[in-house]
């Protein structure tokens, strides 16, 4: 498969603050690529000097074989962007939008509005539209000049559940049309979702790269099963069990934490007489977000702060 | 071509949108017209021998420049960096120059308009004079949008924010107005001012307009301050406009 995107050794140095660090890594045509982390890890900054939005201090860059610092402009025909903080003049209408920013081919512009779902919307001003249908507006915009990459940063800020899943599912048909995707994000459900590798950055370094799965298998490794324990059950029996590391108590829950194999022998050491289980009885399997986490307290190690163990991303700035 | 047109298109359009933003434009130099043109006596001395409602003509099409020139523009485009307009007219395909440069063009709609409205208020009200020389004239009122309008562009490329802009812009504007020709005649200012007044850029289109309408001399250097003007401030915006953020 080959290279639609290679940076190797980027740099970029805000006053004091190293920004970027030594950042490399590829993307192949067709895939969908995750940069993950928390805010400030530095994959805006990434991906704006891979726009020629930004003049790193260091590094090579290759967007389409072309370098972003000197083919700014003819890379901007070949590639759509979706910027984290960016907007329209208040008056303008969808469908003038679509028709500036493109070629002013009326058909193209009203597939777009089609396939967004904007085409009832297409009299309306940007000011009018709803966080939802601004990202939507963003999205085909970033597509209009039929695009080969397509960069998108913190796309599902700001969404609700729904609005987000329809954009998640347009994502997919993004690559189903064979346009290769940079999806910033720091929701790692989304990155779970929809990327097929993800790069992790903290403090602007990539700390890991792999698929999600890779990840997952390297950084999280521990099932929990939560539940209140019967009253017959003793507790520190299921420390005994095979695969279980530790069991905690949080109140009047119990917290078992192992491999995955743990499962099967705690379930069947807690059923009640009448043969089911505890009705709070909850099981967590490793996810990405896991895997961030795990990945950020190791950084730790490096005297670098970080957030306390267990907290979620978006609690964390 | 054809989309530095549309460009400019789009862009009058959400101008027509938004009217208010076109109030201090059209509203105060019309004022203007209407309370210095009757401030003097029409044989006060201090108008090189011209009626002073004749004399402030060029100074309310000044006022018009310098407000668009400013105020208007730099905070319009301010207000687009501000909100991050500017950034998706930098991922588009549009290059930098591109929106400037459409919008000198929509600057300039906008002052020919202005003056046509400002100018018919002036002959109701008072009754115009016929120019001495008309293309001198033009010529004067061309140049002297060109340089503000260029002036305006170079400023918003550089300032912050719309609030950055507005402070600057009136800080700029009202000495502007005051000292460039819609204030006290230069013949009845004392000597520091009105050398002042000589460094202040709105007095040389005021005078690149006044002296062929009026045929009170030749314009000729304050016609070669505002091509240098226009020039430098164009050299700015381009430059401001075609980096890349560090």
């Amino acid at each position: 498969m080959s290279m639609v995107i290679e940076v190797e050794g980027l740099s970029k140095r805000y006053g004091s603050r190293l920004a970027v660090d030594d950042v490399g890594f590829t993307v192949s045509d067709g895939e969908i690529f995750g940069i993950l982390g928390v805010n400030g890890a530095g994959k805006t900054t990434t991906v704006e000097c891979l726009q020629g939005l930004r003049r790193p201090d260091r590094g090579r860059m290759q967007v389409l074989g072309l370098d972003p610092r000197t083919a700014g402009s003819r890379l901007r025909m070949l590639v759509g962007s979706q910027l984290q903080a960016s907007a329209l003049p208040d008056r303008l209408r969808v469908d003038e939008a679509l028709l500036l920013f493109g070629d002013g081919d009326r058909r193209s512009a009203d597939r777009l509005l089609e396939a967004w779902n904007l085409a009832r919307l297409r009299r309306s001003s940007f000011a009018s539209l709803s966080g939802g249908q601004r990202q939507r507006l963003f999205i085909a915009l970033a597509l209009l000049n039929r695009p080969r990459v397509v960069f998108f940063d913190e796309l599902t800020q700001g969404l609700d559940p729904l609005a987000r899943g329809e954009v998640w599912a347009a994502i997919r048909d993004v690559r189903e049309r064979g346009t290769t995707v940079v999806l910033v994000t720091h929701f790692m459900d989304e990155a779970e979702a929809l990327c097929d590798r993800v790069a992790v950055m903290r403090a602007g370094r990539i700390v890991d790269a792999g698929t999600p799965a890779e990840l997952v298998a390297r950084h999280a490794h521990s099932t929990m099963l939560t539940f209140t324990p019967p009253v017959s059950l003793d507790p520190t029996a299921l420390a005994g069990l095979p695969g279980v590391h530790r069991v905690e108590r949080h109140g009047g829950r119990i917290r078992v934490v192992g491999t995955n194999q743990l499962i099967a022998p705690v379930c069947a050491s807690v059923l009640g007489d009448d043969g089911l289980g505890p009705p709070d009885l909850r099981v967590h399997h490793p996810d990405l977000e896991d895997a961030l986490i795990a990945l950020i307290n190791d950084s730790d190690a490096n005297g670098q702060p970080g957030p306390a163990p267990g907290r979620t991303l978006e609690g964390v700035s | 071509m054809r989309a530095l047109l549309r460009l400019a298109i789009t862009e009058l359009k959400l101008f027509v949108r938004e009217p208010m933003v076109l109030t201090f434009v059209f509203a105060f130099p019309v004022l203007t017209v209407v309370i210095l043109g009757g401030v003097f006596d029409d044989d006060d001395p201090n108008f090189e021998g011209a009626l002073p409602s004749d004399y402030y003509i060029a100074a309310y099409i000044g006022v018009v420049i310098a407000a668009i020139g400013l105020v208007m523009l730099p905070v319009h485009l301010a207000s687009y960096r501000e909100r991050g307009v500017l950034r998706r007219f930098d991922v588009s395909r549009y290059p930098r120059w591109a929106l400037p440069a459409a919008w000198t063009i929509v600057a300039m709609v906008i002052t020919v308009v202005a003056v046509a409205v400002l100018l018919a208020t002036g002959h109701l009200v008072y009754g115009l004079p016929e120019p001495d020389d008309v293309i001198g004239v033009v010529v004067g009122t061309l140049l002297g949008a060109i340089a503000f309008i260029s002036i305006g562009i170079a400023l918003g490329m550089a300032l912050p924010s719309a609030r950055s802009a507005q402070g600057l812009g009136m800080l700029l504007f009202f000495p502007f107005f005051l000292l460039g020709g819609a204030g006290p005649p230069p013949d009845a200012m004392g000597n520091p001012m009105s050398s002042i007044a000589n460094a202040v850029p709105l007095t040389h289109v005021v005078r690149s307009i006044q002296e062929p309408w009026l045929d009170l001399g030749n314009p000729t250097g304050h016609v070669a301050v505002l091509v240098g003007l226009a020039a430098l401030a164009t050299a700015v915006w381009l430059t401001l406009s075609t980096r890349t953020a560090e």
